[in-house]
């Protein structure tokens, strides 16, 4: 069993200076779970802190049934996967990957076995002669992930792996790599991975949960589509998401039973749904959120597409989307629909009134103070 | 304008000419010099290879210097390189004071070819020097360091070592340049410090090893200050290396052809073993170096 | 940090205590120097502690009128009427020949680049006779013109290697720049390069003084009255007559000969080790 938990986990440099604030979080056998956040979030040090790259200056680690706090990294049966590699430059490729294994004793047949193994596995046999520096980008990394698997840790760590790819690259190695994890945990092998990244498009395609981090605090911790429809705080509902979700500090209008929002001049009403799971919580003072998508040119026939008047400022031609730009008095919004939409559109200059419709049912409520979300579920 | 070569050769003529008149030119004149018996008095006179002859076969000093010359590489340039090796690893971390500790490894390295050390260092390993007084304030015997032959080439090989200051802050440079996220790497792997430091640090800083193991080659075959004010060469000439016996020869005896003969032996000597380190290079020096790839 | 921190709660105790002992016995004979200079003949002979039980400044004066006819202050003039001239004249030409080497082509720049690698790893002992032979001819002889000339010729090839590495790492752009504007090579060079080099000019600098202060082949060679003598034929000579050396005042001139270049080096700290390192790691 190689479940990760951390519990009640502090780091605090010898300055002072409190990088992570007590995290508590349950990682389940096999899964594969991302840390993300912005720079400064603190979830490479975290990373670390399981690796044990980092001490842990306080709260408890345990990696399947061992407390770990106190162990050197070999001994916490992990591996980990490196930013820029960290490929021995000295060594061909076949001795980068079995380096760590001749250390522990195995046998020579044994390492010739999981080495070659793991080089099928990647598709890189042809490169195994081969030194680092005569290896491109996507393969130096193939080889830092081989090095991990030739392992067979107990836990796969991740430090932003494709960072240092371009683009395309980093989309086909976000497959490999997601397709490598379900193919371990399909063979019975332990494949639980903790996998850091800054880029919440690798988050929400990669992670089967994701634990969103800032300032060395989790915001949440939820499945992609939990966290993209349900998010916990503003900043979660900003971060996931792209183009990001339209934020508005706005007030709450009470009047005829109904409860309505301020948005520029206009006041929209709330759904039912919303009223209802609108707690006890009497806050005037929100900020109102609503996805680029769920605001539309048209009215829907949903009968909840409240109208909006907003001020033209220019378009974006995505090819099969528009990302159209506004603004309500100050503040701007950004709106994704379909293309088809983009000729009604064409005639506008900047500074034209357009009329748009907002799907309230989808609209998020935080707290104007906390920012934590209003609507329970 | 840089690919105006008559503009560059301009600007690199003060040294065609150094090297033609200072360099050069000398040396081939040593060579021809060394052919012929020339005492400053008489016009030189042509003897062909008579004085490589005679230092080949008739002369035991030679022997001598040479194999002390020798004994003194073997032993001092290690002690050296080692020695700056294993304090930069040492110094390699990070410390407050770092810049105090590598000024106070480094200052002897730049005041150590100055006579006033070579004074100093003569008497300290005088009979009643500081050495021989702290020997005995630790309950051993004083040693004759300058008068015992057998003890005399630690008193210079020592003021080489004490001079591993300069290579040591090459090596410091050269280390602090090994990424971190190598040895975490190698932690993850199981590589315990000692296992780091040899199957990673070293052989990924084995260029800059070979460089200061050339230097210091070159630099302790010219070795001259030290043997000359501390021991003279003595005693019994333990430590009369090549440099002297050069050195008296051209300017004591001024018997001219038999000390460029003498030179370029040493030349001769130092030159292959130049050749040879390079040849082994290809064999252990490992130049991460620029990607060749795709 | 990462694992290091785990070792800087444990080690670096450790490294420290090698560190400092090595560096103890690094310099405490240079420490014990100073300190001996203000001992009495027969303290110095009996303990290997510091601390002079009673000051005495009296070795300083002796030593420094010396047995000869000439005082130190002589000898020390001499000394820098050596040094000053040849830094000069190193400069001028180790920087005019870097700045060829590093930037422009012109004929035979490979060989020539070749030669000056390879004249940095042998023994220039071999070259000192014909040299010496060459300056008679010339009338040279005791006067400091063979000690100084030749660096007027960049034969100090380690300094023209070290201003190359240097140069080479510093990109173009503002030469460049220079040259839309309308600089000529030297203008370039004067304006743009040299505020750019000043560090490695800074080391040049440090190392030239610190080694033709200590020079004593060349002088031994060359200098044939005592009156020319620099500080290091002059220490020579006080150890001279070999039964009857006077070891406080020799000790105390040392103390006053190294004076000069360790003021120096720690005046250019900072800018000596940078120059120093840049022109050995990259292999």
């Amino acid at each position: 069993m190689a479940q990760v938990s951390l519990r009640q986990i502090k780091k605090t440099y010898p300055n002072g200076f409190t990088a992570v604030h007590g995290v508590d979080l349950e990682i389940k056998d096999g899964e594969f779970m991302v840390f993300v956040g912005p720079s400064g979030c603190a979830k490479s040090t975290l990373l670390r802190m399981v690796a044990g790259l980092e001490k842990i200056t306080g709260g408890e680690m345990w990696i399947g049934k061992k407390k770990v706090n106190d162990l050197a990294p070999k001994e916490r049966g992990i591996a980990m996967v490196f930013q820029n590699y960290a490929l021995y430059p000295h060594m061909k490729v076949y001795e980068n990957l079995a380096f760590g294994l001749k250390l522990s004793g195995i046998s020579k047949q044994e390492v010739d076995q999981r080495v070659r193994h793991a080089a099928e596995l990647l598709e890189m046999t042809h490169l195994l002669d081969r030194f680092p520096k005569q290896l491109s980008g996507g393969q130096a990394q193939r080889v830092a992930v081989g090095r991990a698997i030739v392992k067979k840790p107990e836990v796969f760590l991740f430090d932003e792996p494709l960072s240092n790819l371009d683009a395309k690259l980093r989309a086909s190695m976000r497959v490999r790599l997601t397709d490598l994890h379900r193919t371990l945990r399909d063979s019975g092998q332990a494949a639980t991975s903790i996998y850091v990244t800054h880029d919440q498009v690798e988050a929400m395609t990669m992670g089967e949960r994701i634990c969103v981090l800032k300032e060395g605090r989790i915001q949440q911790v939820d499945t992609p589509t939990a966290l993209y429809n349900r998010p916990a705080n503003a900043f979660v509902a900003s971060f996931i998401g792209s183009p990001e979700m339209n934020l508005i500090k706005t007030n709450l209008h009470q009047a005829d039973g109904q409860i309505k929002v301020q948005l520029g001049t206009t006041q929209l009403a709330l759904p039912a749904t919303h009223t209802a799971r609108l707690s006890n919580n009497k806050a005037a003072d929100v900020i109102f959120g609503i996805r680029p998508e769920h605001i539309h040119f048209h009215a829907r026939s949903q009968g909840d597409s409240l109208p909006l008047e907003t001020t033209f400022r220019f378009m974006e031609h995505m090819g099969a989307e528009i990302f159209l730009y506004v603004s309500l008095g100050d503040t701007p919004l950004t709106v994704r629909m379909p293309a088809e939409e983009a000729e009604a559109l064409a005639q506008l200059e900047r500074g034209a009134p357009v009329q748009l419709h907002i799907q309230m049912s989808a609209c998020h409520l935080f707290d104007g103070q906390s920012e934590l979300s209003l609507l329970q579920p | 304008m840089y690919e105006n070569k008559r503009l560059g050769f301009m600007f690199a003529l003060p040294f065609v000419l150094g090297i033609l008149f200072f360099k050069l030119f000398p040396f081939i004149a040593s060579f021809a010099l060394s052919l012929t018996q020339y005492d400053l008095i008489d016009p030189p006179q042509y003897v062909g290879l008579e004085n490589y002859r005679e230092l080949a076969n008739n002369d035991p000093l030679f022997q001598q210097s040479l194999g002390v010359t020798l004994w003194f590489v073997i032993l001092a340039v290690p002690l050296r390189v080692g020695f700056a090796l294993l304090v930069a690893h040492v110094l390699n971390f990070k410390m407050r004071g770092i810049n105090f500790f590598r000024a106070a490894f480094y200052i002897p390295s730049i005041l150590g070819g100055s006579i006033a050390v070579a004074v100093l260092w003569r008497f300290i390993f005088a009979k009643h020097g500081l050495v021989n007084i702290a020997l005995i304030k630790m309950g051993f015997e004083p040693v004759a360091w300058l008068a015992d032959e057998h003890y005399s080439m630690v008193t210079i090989v020592l003021l080489f070592t004490w001079q591993f200051g300069s290579s040591m802050v090459i090596f410091l440079a050269a280390l602090q340049n090994v990424p971190t996220s190598l040895y975490e790497a190698a932690e993850c792997d199981g590589a315990s410090k000692t296992v780091q430091f040899w199957r990673i640090t070293v052989p990924l800083i084995t260029p800059v090893i070979f460089f200061n193991m050339i230097m210091q080659m070159v630099h302790a075959f010219q070795e001259f200050n030290g043997p000359y004010m501390i021991t003279e060469g003595g005693p019994l000439n333990s430590t009369y290396v090549l440099t002297l016996y050069i050195y008296d020869q051209s300017f004591k005896y001024f018997n001219l052809g038999y000390g460029a003969a003498l030179s370029w032996v040493l030349f001769a000597l130092v030159g292959a073993l130049a050749l040879i380190s390079f040849w082994s290079s290809r064999y252990w020096v490992f130049y991460a170096g620029e990607k060749d790839n795709k | 940090m990462t694992a290091e921190e785990e070792n800087n709660a444990k080690p670096p105790l450790m490294r420290y205590l090698i560190l400092g002992c090595i560096a103890f016995l690094m310099l405490y004979p240079l420490i014990w120097l100073v300190g001996a200079s203000f001992k009495t003949n027969s303290e110095i002979f009996s303990s290997a502690g510091f601390w002079p039980s009673k000051i005495e400044f009296s070795a300083y004066a002796a030593g420094w009128k010396t047995s000869s006819e000439y005082t130190f202050a002589t000898y020390f003039i001499n000394s820098f009427l050596i040094t000053i001239p040849k830094i000069f004249v190193t400069l001028i030409s180790c920087v005019m020949v870097a700045y060829a080497f590093a930037r422009f082509d012109f004929y035979g720049k490979k060989i020539l680049f070749g030669i000056m690698v390879s004249t940095m790893m042998l023994p220039l002992i071999i070259l000192r006779m014909p040299q010496y032979l060459m300056f008679r001819e010339f009338g040279w002889i005791d006067t400091y013109l063979p000690l100084i000339i030749p660096s007027a010729f960049a034969t100090d090839t380690f300094f023209v290697f070290m201003l190359v590495q240097f140069l080479r790492a510093i990109p173009r752009d503002m030469e460049e720049a220079g040259m839309i504007d309308g600089c000529n090579a030297f203008q370039l060079l004067f304006h743009i390069i040299i505020p750019m080099l000043k560090p490695a000019i800074i080391s040049v600098i440090v190392f030239q003084f610190i080694w033709t202060m200590n020079d004593f082949m060349g002088p031994l060679i060359y200098l044939a009255s005592v009156e020319n003598y620099p500080v290091s034929l002059a220490l020579k000579m006080s150890i001279g007559a070999t039964e009857e050396v006077e070891w406080r005042n020799v000790i105390a001139i040392s103390v006053v000969a190294l004076i000069p270049s360790i003021a120096v080096f720690f005046a250019a700290q900072k800018h000596f080790i940078e120059g120093a390192t840049s022109s050995g790691v990259k292999g």
